[in-house]
C-alpha cells in the first residue's frame, strides 16, 4: 500500500564492476563503506540531530525549542518572529542544519538584506558547517549551487530571475521578511512564485503597521490559509473591537508562527539601564528656539514640529530644512526665511554635543550615537574629531562592503560609531555597550530597534543606554508624553510592542504621524497624543486583568 | 574519559586500509600522513595537484591530525558526528567501497577441494519519507545456489577473513540464480518486511496530507485563491506529507562462503 521506490541502478553497476576487477573493493574497504553509511544514517522520527553535529555551539533552549516545533510539528513552514535579539539566525540555521541531515534539503535559497548577506555565510560556515555561496556581479550558477545567499533585488533581476523560478528549492529562508508586508510589490510577488517546498520567514516584527501584514506573510506560507484580503480586511476592520475575532486569527496563526520573548527566555543575563537625560538649551539657542515659534502662523504645525525638532537635534539639521523651505517657496516669499537662517549661523555649538563628548571622554568606552538626521551626524564626526575622539560613520545607504568596513573599523580602531536610523537594522555590536539616542524618534519602538543592535544574544555586559532631550522644547514634551508613560505601562505588561502593533487602524507608529499631518495646532496634536496614550493604557489594563 | 570515540577507530582504519599511515598515536590525538592520492582525494585542492601534474613533481601530501577533545589547545580536527572532514571520509569510502568479489579465507586443508557457494550480499539504507523522516540500515544476502535468503548478513559475517583471490584448495561453484533475480526477491522481501511493520507514521502523513489538501481545495472552491498557485500549493503538499519509502543501495557484491560456515547461521 505503501510506494516504495527501488534503486535499479546498482545491479548494472555490480555487473559492470564485476567484469573489471580493478573496480571492486577490498574486504575493508567493503566494511568501511557499510560502517559510513551506519554513521549517516538518521535513526530516529523525532529530536534534533544537529545538535550532535554541533556541539561547539551553545543553543539556548528557546531556540532548540522553536526548532523542534518547526521541524515535527509546524512541518517546516514558518514565521520566525522571536523578539530582536533573541538569535532568530540560530533557529534558522539549526533548522535547515536538520533538514539538511534528513536528506530533505538539498537545494536552498536564503534571501535576506544585502548588508547581511555575508554574515549569514560566515555563520552557516563557522557554526553550522555549511557551505554556500552567493552570486557577484556576473558569476551565478544558481543551478549548480546547493546553498544559496543573496538578496531579492539581485535574485529578481532580469538575468537571475528566470532561472531562480524555473529550480524547485527544498527550503527557502527569507530574512527580515517584514519587509514583504506589501502584497503589491514586485518583490512580494517574486517571492510568492518562488518554487518551495519548506519556507522559513525572519522578522522581529511581524505586525508593523495593520494585520494585513501578517496576512501576506501567511499568504505566502499557506496561501488562501486566512481566506482572501478584501474579505480578511473587511472582517476585521468591522469588527477589530470584537475579542471573538482577534482571538480567532490568533488561534490561526498560532500554528505556523513562533515568538519568543526576551522576558520569556531568561536572557536577562545582562541588564540595561536606561537614562532620560534633560539638558538646557543654552540662552542662545533658547533665543532661537523661540524665534522658530514665530513660523508657526504661515506653516502647517507639521513644518514648525520638524523644524523645533531639528534644532533640537542640530544646528545644522535645522539650517538644511529651512534652506529646503527656501527652495520651494515663490521669490518674494523665499525672503521670508533668511533672517531664520542668518540667526541660525550665530548658534554655537550645541549643547548636546557638549554632553556627548563628556560622557564618552568619562568612561573612555565605545559608543554607538543615533540620530535621525544626516546633517547631525555629519557635525558630530566633526565636533567628535574636534575633540580627538576617533568615529566612524554608518548607514544603511552604505553599500554591502562599506557597511562590514565600517563594522571593523569601530570593532577595532574607533571609539564611536555615528549611526542614522538607517543603520538600525541589521547589524550585530555587541561589542559595544554604551549607546546615545542623540535625539528622539517619534515611536518609542523604534528605540528598542536600535537597542536591540547592541543587546543581544551575546552581550556579556550591562548596557547602558543615554536618552537626550532638551528641556521645555518638543523633545521634552515627546519624553514626557510618550516615552515616560510608554514606559511605565511596559514595566507593568512586558509584551507592550504586542499592543502597539495592534491598536485598530494601524500602528502606533502610523498614527502618530497622521495625528501630526493631519492636526492644525500643537495643542490639537497634544490631545490626540494624549487620547492615543490612554488607548494604549486602556488596553493595557484590560490584558493585565484579563491574565 | 568515556566510552572510545567511535568516529577514531573508523578513521584509523579508513586511514590505514587506503595505505596512508599513521605517524603520530597518543591518546587524545593521532596524526595521518596522506598518500597523494588521498590527498587529491579528500583535501580539495584540485589546482595543487593538477600543478604539481604539469610540473611533473610528486607533490607533497598533507597530514592530519584528529583528536576527540575540543579542547582548542591541542589542536587538530575534532572527531564528533557534525564534522566535515569526517562526512567527507564517509562519502569516499562509501564512493570506494560500492562493489566488491570476495572468498572467505580457509585455512585448514581437507581430502577433497571445498566447494564455495555464492551469495549476493546487497547493503541499503531504506529512507522512510513522509510527514516526518528516517533511515534504516538493511543487510540482505541470498545463496544463488539454492535462494536461502539471510538478514542481518554483514553483522554475520563481519568478523570473518575474506580476500579478492580464492583461497588453496577450494574452487567457487557457479551461480545457478541471476543477480537480477535475486535482487528482485530482496526488493519482495523488503516490501512484506514494511507491510508488516507497525505504521503509525504512514497513517499520520496521510491523515495531515488529507487536512491540508481538503484545505487547500476549500480555498479554491471558494475562490480565495487561482489555479496557478493552487496547482503549485497541491505539489509541495505532497513534497512535504506524501509518505513513502526509497530504498538506496550503499554497497553490494559477490561473497563466495563455505558451506561449512553458512551452516553455523541456520542454528
Amino acid at each position: 500500500m505503501i510506494e516504495i521506490h527501488p534503486d535499479q541502478s546498482f545491479i548494472p553497476t555490480l555487473s559492470e564492476n564485476l567484469n573489471h576487477p580493478d573496480k571492486l573493493a577490498p574486504w575493508s574497504g567493503f566494511k568501511l563503506a557499510y560502517q559510513a553509511a551506519k554513521f549517516k544514517t538518521v535513526p530516529k522520527f523525532d529530536g534534533l540531530l544537529a545538535l550532535d553535529h554541533l556541539p561547539h555551539v551553545d543553543f539556548m533552549e528557546h531556540q532548540v525549542e522553536a526548532a523542534e516545533t518547526v521541524v515535527h510539528q509546524m512541518n517546516g513552514r514558518a514565521i520566525l518572529a522571536d523578539e530582536v535579539g533573541l538569535g532568530k539566525t540560530l533557529e534558522a540555521g539549526l533548522i535547515l542544519k536538520e533538514y539538511m541531515i534528513r536528506g530533505r534539503a538539498k537545494k536552498v535559497l536564503i534571501l535576506t538584506p544585502a548588508s547581511l548577506v555575508n554574515q549569514w555565510i560566515q555563520e552557516l560556515n563557522e557554526k553550522f558547517y555549511i557551505q554556500a555561496a552567493s552570486p557577484r556581479k556576473k558569476q551565478a550558477s544558481w543551478e549548480d549551487w546547493d546553498v544559496t545567499v543573496t538578496s531579492i533585488d539581485m535574485a529578481k533581476r532580469e538575468n537571475h530571475k528566470e532561472s531562480i523560478l524555473d529550480i524547485e528549492y527544498d527550503l527557502i529562508i527569507i530574512d527580515e521578511a517584514h519587509k514583504l508586508k506589501n502584497h503589491q510589490t514586485k518583490n512580494y510577488q517574486f517571492v510568492q512564485s518562488l518554487k518551495k517546498t519548506y519556507c522559513l520567514l525572519l522578522t522581529a516584527t511581524p505586525i508593523q503597521n495593520k494585520l494585513s501584514d501578517l496576512f501576506n506573510l501567511v499568504s505566502i506560507l499557506k496561501p488562501g490559509y486566512l481566506g482572501n484580503l478584501t474579505d480578511f480586511k473587511k472582517k476585521y476592520r468591522e469588527n477589530s473591537q470584537e475579542k471573538d475575532n482577534i482571538q480567532h486569527i490568533h488561534s490561526l496563526v498560532g500554528h505556523l508562527m513562533i515568538r519568543n520573548r526576551r522576558k520569556d527566555t531568561g536572557l536577562d543575563s545582562s541588564k540595561r539601564k536606561v537614562v532620560n537625560e534633560r539638558l538646557s538649551f543654552t540662552e542662545e539657542e533658547m533665543e532661537m528656539y523661540k524665534k522658530l515659534e514665530s513660523l508657526k502662523a504661515g506653516h502647517p504645525s507639521f513644518t514648525w514640529l520638524t523644524l523645533a525638532k531639528e534644532l533640537c537635534s542640530s544646528r545644522e539639521a535645522c539650517y538644511m530644512s529651512l534652506n529646503q523651505l527656501k527652495k520651494n517657496a515663490s521669490e518674494e516669499n523665499a525672503v521670508v526665511y533668511d533672517e531664520y537662517i542668518e540667526a541660525i549661523g550665530q548658534v554655537p555649538h550645541h549643547i548636546k554635543a557638549k554632553r556627548m563628548t563628556e560622557l564618552i571622554e568619562k568612561t573612555g568606552e565605545k559608543f554607538i550615537v543615533f540620530t535621525e538626521y544626516r546633517a547631525t551626524q555629519f557635525y558630530l564626526q566633526w565636533y567628535l574629531q574636534q575633540n580627538g575622539i576617533t568615529s566612524v560613520p554608518f548607514s544603511g545607504k552604505f553599500n554591502k562592503s562599506k557597511r562590514d568596513w565600517m563594522k571593523q573599523l569601530f570593532k577595532t580602531k574607533a571609539q564611536v560609531m555615528v549611526a542614522t536610523e538607517a543603520g538600525g537594522e541589521g547589524i550585530n555590536l555587541q561589542f559595544c555597550h554604551h549607546m546615545i539616542n542623540y535625539d528622539l524618534p517619534w515611536n518609542p519602538m523604534r528605540l528598542e530597534q536600535r537597542i536591540g543592535r547592541i543587546h543581544r544574544f551575546g552581550q556579556e555586559h550591562d548596557v547602558k543606554i543615554y536618552n537626550f532631550a532638551i528641556k521645555d522644547t518638543i523633545e521634552d514634551h515627546i519624553m514626557k508624553m510618550l516615552y515616560e508613560k510608554i514606559e511605565m505601562f511596559k514595566n507593568a505588561v512586558g509584551d507592550l510592542d504586542h499592543i502597539l502593533e495592534q491598536i485598530p487602524g494601524g500602528s502606533f507608529d502610523h498614527q502618530i504621524q497622521s495625528i501630526l499631518k493631519q492636526s492644525d495646532s500643537q495643542g490639537e496634536v497634544d490631545i490626540k497624543l494624549q487620547n492615543l496614550v490612554s488607548y494604549v493604557e486602556h488596553t493595557v489594563n484590560e490584558r493585565r486583568e484579563s491574565s | 574519559m568515556n566510552a572510545v570515540n567511535p568516529y577514531k577507530t573508523f578513521v584509523k582504519q579508513f586511514f590505514l586500509s587506503y595505505g596512508c599511515s599513521i605517524i603520530d598515536d597518543l591518546p587524545s590525538h593521532f596524526t595521518i600522513q596522506l598518500t597523494s592520492e588521498m590527498d587529491e582525494e579528500i583535501m580539495n585542492r584540485p589546482f595543487y595537484w593538477h600543478y604539481m601534474k604539469k610540473m611533473n613533481r610528486e607533490g607533497d601530501p598533507m597530514r592530519l591530525t584528529f583528536t576527540d577533545t575540543d579542547q582548542k589547545q591541542a589542536g587538530g580536527i575534532y572527531l564528533h558526528a557534525g564534522t566535515p572532514k569526517l562526512h567527507t571520509l564517509y562519502n569516499t569510502a562509501i564512493k570506494k567501497g560500492r562493489t566488491a568479489r570476495l572468498y572467505e579465507v580457509i585455512h585448514e586443508f581437507t581430502a577433497q577441494n571445498r566447494a564455495m557457494s555464492p551469495w549476493l550480499i546487497v547493503n541499503a539504507l531504506l529512507h522512510y519519507r513522509g510527514k516526518q523522516t528516517k533511515d534504516e540500515p538493511i543487510s540482505i544476502g541470498i545463496n544463488l545456489i539454492h535462494g536461502t535468503m539471510m538478514l542481518g548478513m554483514m553483522e554475520k559475517i563481519q568478523h570473518m577473513d575474506f580476500e579478492p583471490t580464492v583461497s588453496d584448495y577450494t574452487f567457487p561453484m557457479t551461480p545457478v540464480i541471476s543477480l537480477s533475480n535475486a535482487y528482485k526477491r530482496m526488493e519482495r522481501h523488503i516490501e512484506t518486511y514494511i507491510a508488516q511493520q507497525d505504521n503509525q507514521w504512514i497513517k499520520e502523513s496521510l491523515l495531515h496530507l488529507k487536512q491540508e489538501t481538503q484545505l487547500l481545495e476549500s480555498f479554491y472552491e471558494s475562490e480565495d485563491i487561482d489555479l496557478d498557485s493552487f496547482t503549485k500549493e497541491r505539489e509541495q503538499i505532497d513534497n512535504r506529507y506524501k509518505p513513502y519509502i526509497e530504498m538506496e543501495v550503499i554497497n553490494g557484491g559477490m561473497f563466495y562462503i563455505s558451506q561449512e560456515t553458512s551452516a553455523t547461521w541456520i542454528h
